[in-house]
């Protein structure tokens, strides 16, 4: 072999020994202590948005419950654990921000076996199997462990955000910092309600009229990873019903392709459109482009709880 | 296939191994091999197309021949001319076809006659514009008798498709880069790791400069009636600052890539924004381009010399088609234009060789007038670059109006900048950076030569990890494509 190229090899191999571990220093420096706005592609956050921190922590310990939610933020911030738990069902919300099925699938591994629901409330908000799963992956990454499942994930959500987080993650894994982080229960208009709810601080969505037409693309590893999250939940013996939250009428009709995806969910269960089954009205049930405020919520668990007693009773 | 892309990454190592491990010993063999790879590289975008090249290919081939062959005046007229009019040909229909068309209808429907052809719905070959000119440059430089005609064909579609220049140039002349696939190449360690660190400044410029300052730019122009003049201003700005990091960024992977190839490419950019005037700029700016149109175009018009009208005449010419190379669009022939203007004073005054070497030579900052000539020429080609970046005049215009207006003194507010990943004080802190880098190496090939080749190996490799994280850390995540991959 050329002794020159043999040379640009080992000069190579040395670079990346001084380069790797270097890259590796400046990513938890930044990640640690650098402002926010330097960490354009580091998704290392503790508690953030989303109240995952403190959702993740009362999983550990939750055991089994009847009804278990899943999905994005349209279930953290769409199922108010306590209109549930009045009805004398126990419940988790075990939702988060922009949770892909990708994301789902790790915490099913996860906590599937604790928690032993008898209903999972599966919302499936056409978004979802759009994502490419980065920002879900990351909220994973830094609130919970990273353990053979999140790197499974890793691996399916490529791409230097994820790799980015998953550094600082592992590095508070091993010196205990997840562990013993506490995080505040009031964040801004955000209050954390015991078994995975947030309520949002009451407030209305002006409504911006938007007459564009568009059209939800959706993932085939999405719908792979939403297909398998369906048998690992026929194995443990859960019923699944999904569920369509509500989201602002204004902006829903302006999708194109809604009924090819609720033919779509047909064929995998039992499916409730809730945008079809309700009439709310974008300023006074909802607080953005995508989340009901509090009396919306209220409305649309009434509704999904009447539909629960009179179809799923027997749980 | 991106630079900026996986694909990339994987492809590169590969072709290098094969290059210099498998068929190294036979020059045919690795000619080849670099003829294969460019296709796929080519390809990889839409494999359809390659039949253009290899068309291209076989007809300038061809017409070498013959024109080694042929002492008959008229008949090597009409070969040179099945060359260009093959070449313009391909040129003209897929770029600008619908142009024409869209421009007589008007025109008919200006004289009250409404005529309604149907316009084809017709996809740019990623790179025509630039693996034409680089045929044309071997035919013509052989009908000169400048060049002998090849008869390997291999080297000479190797020369045609070689995939670090394919698709954005630098326009290579036949002269410089044909002759190099019949030497048998040798691997240096040097220039391998020279072609690395240019690779890795023109990711930097690519990846971290171009398209953060493109975030920026793109939500500026998209609604500048939302914006008051100073945020305008300091689009186009980032505007300047997207395509020099873009397209100078996609010179130095090409060149960075051929080196590691044992191939020597031209220089494309010279630190066109350190230049004192306009005429300084266009010889910084787009080098193989601006040569080429210099070569083939302007001096066969008669150049610089003959009369005053001739000397306006032949300045239009040259930029109006430079323009109008960019793309099929009244917006690039007015930014052409406008930069005929921006010259013609110093053409006529005789000032336009004025600056020829670097500024501030042996000094490490610029004098005061050195800096108001490095501002007032940069302030000239960011309001020409509105037009270049306009969907259509009426964009252009309404852009420039928004910028010469009373908000201009405006202080931009944070709300301005809202709707961007990134905060626009780090893109500032970026920008600095960037300037900073590039003026310290302003003497070189590229900013981070030989420069820093001298400094301490433990430094090198510092600043070589420290571009390397900015690059993990403030690269757009999803692949953004090279500007003038449209044109």
């Amino acid at each position: 072999m050329n002794k020159e190229i043999l040379n640009l090899l080992k000069k190579g191999l040395l670079f990346a020994a001084f380069a790797i571990p270097a890259y590796l220093v400046l990513l938890l420096i930044t990640a640690n202590w650098a402002p926010d706005p330097l960490k354009r592609n580091i998704n290392f956050r503790m508690g953030s948005y989303g109240h995952m921190h403190s959702r993740l922590k009362e999983v550990r310990e939750s055991g089994q419950v009847e009804l278990l939610f899943l999905g994005s933020s349209h279930t953290y911030r769409g199922f108010d654990t306590r209109l549930f738990e009045a009805e004398g069902w126990r419940v988790f919300n075990l939702g988060s921000s922009s949770q892909s099925h990708l994301q789902t699938q790790v915490l099913l591994q996860r906590y599937l076996q604790s928690l032993r629901p008898k209903l999972v409330i599966y919302e499936v908000y056409p978004g979802t199997f759009a994502t490419d799963g980065v920002e879900s992956s990351t909220d994973i990454l830094s609130n919970d462990v990273v353990d053979r499942y999140a790197w499974t994930m890793v691996l399916k959500t490529p791409g230097l955000k994820v790799f980015n987080t998953l550094v600082p993650a592992l590095w508070s894994d091993w010196t205990g910092q997840k562990s013993t982080y506490i995080e505040e229960a009031v964040k801004g208009p955000d209050t954390y309600v015991p078994r995975g709810y947030v309520e949002m601080e009451l407030q209305h969505y002006k409504t911006v009229r938007d007459t564009s037409s568009r059209e939800w693309t959706w993932r085939s590893k999405q719908l792979r990873a939403f297909a398998q999250n369906l048998e690992m939940l026929k194995d443990a013996g859960a019923e699944v019903l999904l569920v369509m939250a509500p989201i602002p009428p204004g902006h829903y009709r302006n999708y194109k392709n809604t009924a090819v995806f609720d033919s779509l969910m047909q064929n995998h269960g039992r499916y409730y459109n809730f945008n079809d089954l309700m009439l709310l009205n974008d300023s006074l049930h909802f607080y953005d482009a995508h989340h009901l405020n509090q009396l919306g919520v209220e409305a649309f668990n009434r509704e999904l709880i009447k539909l629960l007693k009179d179809y799923w009773l027997a749980l | 296939m991106l630079f900026n892309s996986l694909d990339f990454a994987l492809f590169l190592p590969i072709v290098f191994v094969l290059y210099w491990f498998v068929t190294a010993r036979n020059l045919k063999l690795q000619n080849l091999l670099i003829v294969v790879a460019s296709y796929v590289f080519y390809g990889w975008w839409d494999w359809r197309f390659l039949s253009l090249i290899l068309f291209s290919t076989l007809v300038d081939y061809l017409v070498g021949l013959g024109l080694s062959k042929q002492e008959n005046l008229l008949k090597r007229r009409v070969l040179l001319w099945t060359s260009i009019g093959v070449n313009l040909g391909f040129l003209g229909f897929f770029k600008y076809y619908n142009f024409f068309l869209d421009n007589f209808i008007e025109a008919f429907s200006f004289f009250g006659r409404d005529i309604s052809p149907n316009s084809l719905n017709i996809i740019l070959p990623v790179g025509i514009s630039f693996y034409t000119f680089q045929t044309l440059s071997y035919s013509i430089d052989v009908y000169k008798r400048k060049l002998e005609p090849t008869r390997d064909f291999i080297a000479f579609a190797a020369f045609v498709s070689f995939f670090p220049q394919l698709v954005a140039g630098p326009i290579e002349r036949a002269s410089n880069l044909l002759p190099q696939f019949y030497a048998r190449r040798t691997f240096e360690y040097s220039k391998a790791v020279d072609g690395l660190r240019q690779i890795l400044w023109g990711l930097f410029k690519k990846v971290v400069i171009a398209d953060n300052a493109a975030e920026f730019a793109n939500m500026f122009f998209n609604t500048p009636a939302d914006y008051p003049g100073s945020v305008l201003f300091l689009g186009a700005v980032f505007f300047a600052f997207q395509i020099y990091g873009d397209f100078s960024g996609y010179s130095d992977i090409a060149i960075g890539t051929a080196r590691l190839f044992g191939f020597s490419l031209m220089q494309n950019f010279a630190f066109p924004y350190f230049s004192r005037d306009m005429a300084e700029f266009w010889r910084r700016w787009h080098i193989s381009l601006s040569t080429w149109f210099r070569d083939y175009l302007y001096i066969p018009l008669g150049g610089s010399r003959g009369s005053l009208a001739m000397k306006v005449r032949n300045t239009f010419i040259i930029f109006v088609v430079s323009g109008f190379w960019h793309g099929a669009n009244w917006t690039f022939i007015v930014w052409g234009a406008l930069n005929a203007l921006y010259f013609l004073p110093l053409l006529l005054a005789r000032k336009n060789r004025t600056h020829l070497g670097p500024v501030a030579e042996n000094r490490i900052l610029p004098s005061l007038r050195e800096i108001w000539q490095m501002a007032s020429t940069f302030a000239l080609t960011v309001l020409a670059w509105v037009f270049f970046r306009a969907e259509d005049m009426a964009h252009a215009m309404a852009y420039l109006k928004g910028i010469f207006s009373t908000s201009l003194f405006t202080v931009p507010k944070g709300a301005h900048f809202l709707g961007s990943a990134m905060h626009p004080f780090v893109l500032f802190f970026l920008l600095g950076f960037f300037i900073l880098i590039e003026w310290f190496g302003r003497k070189e090939q590229y900013a981070i030569g030989a420069t820093l080749s001298s400094q301490p190996r433990f430094l090198r490799w510092l600043f070589y990890a420290l571009l390397i994280f900015m690059l993990g850390v403030f690269a757009q995540t999803n692949e953004t494509p090279f500007i003038y991959f449209q044109f």
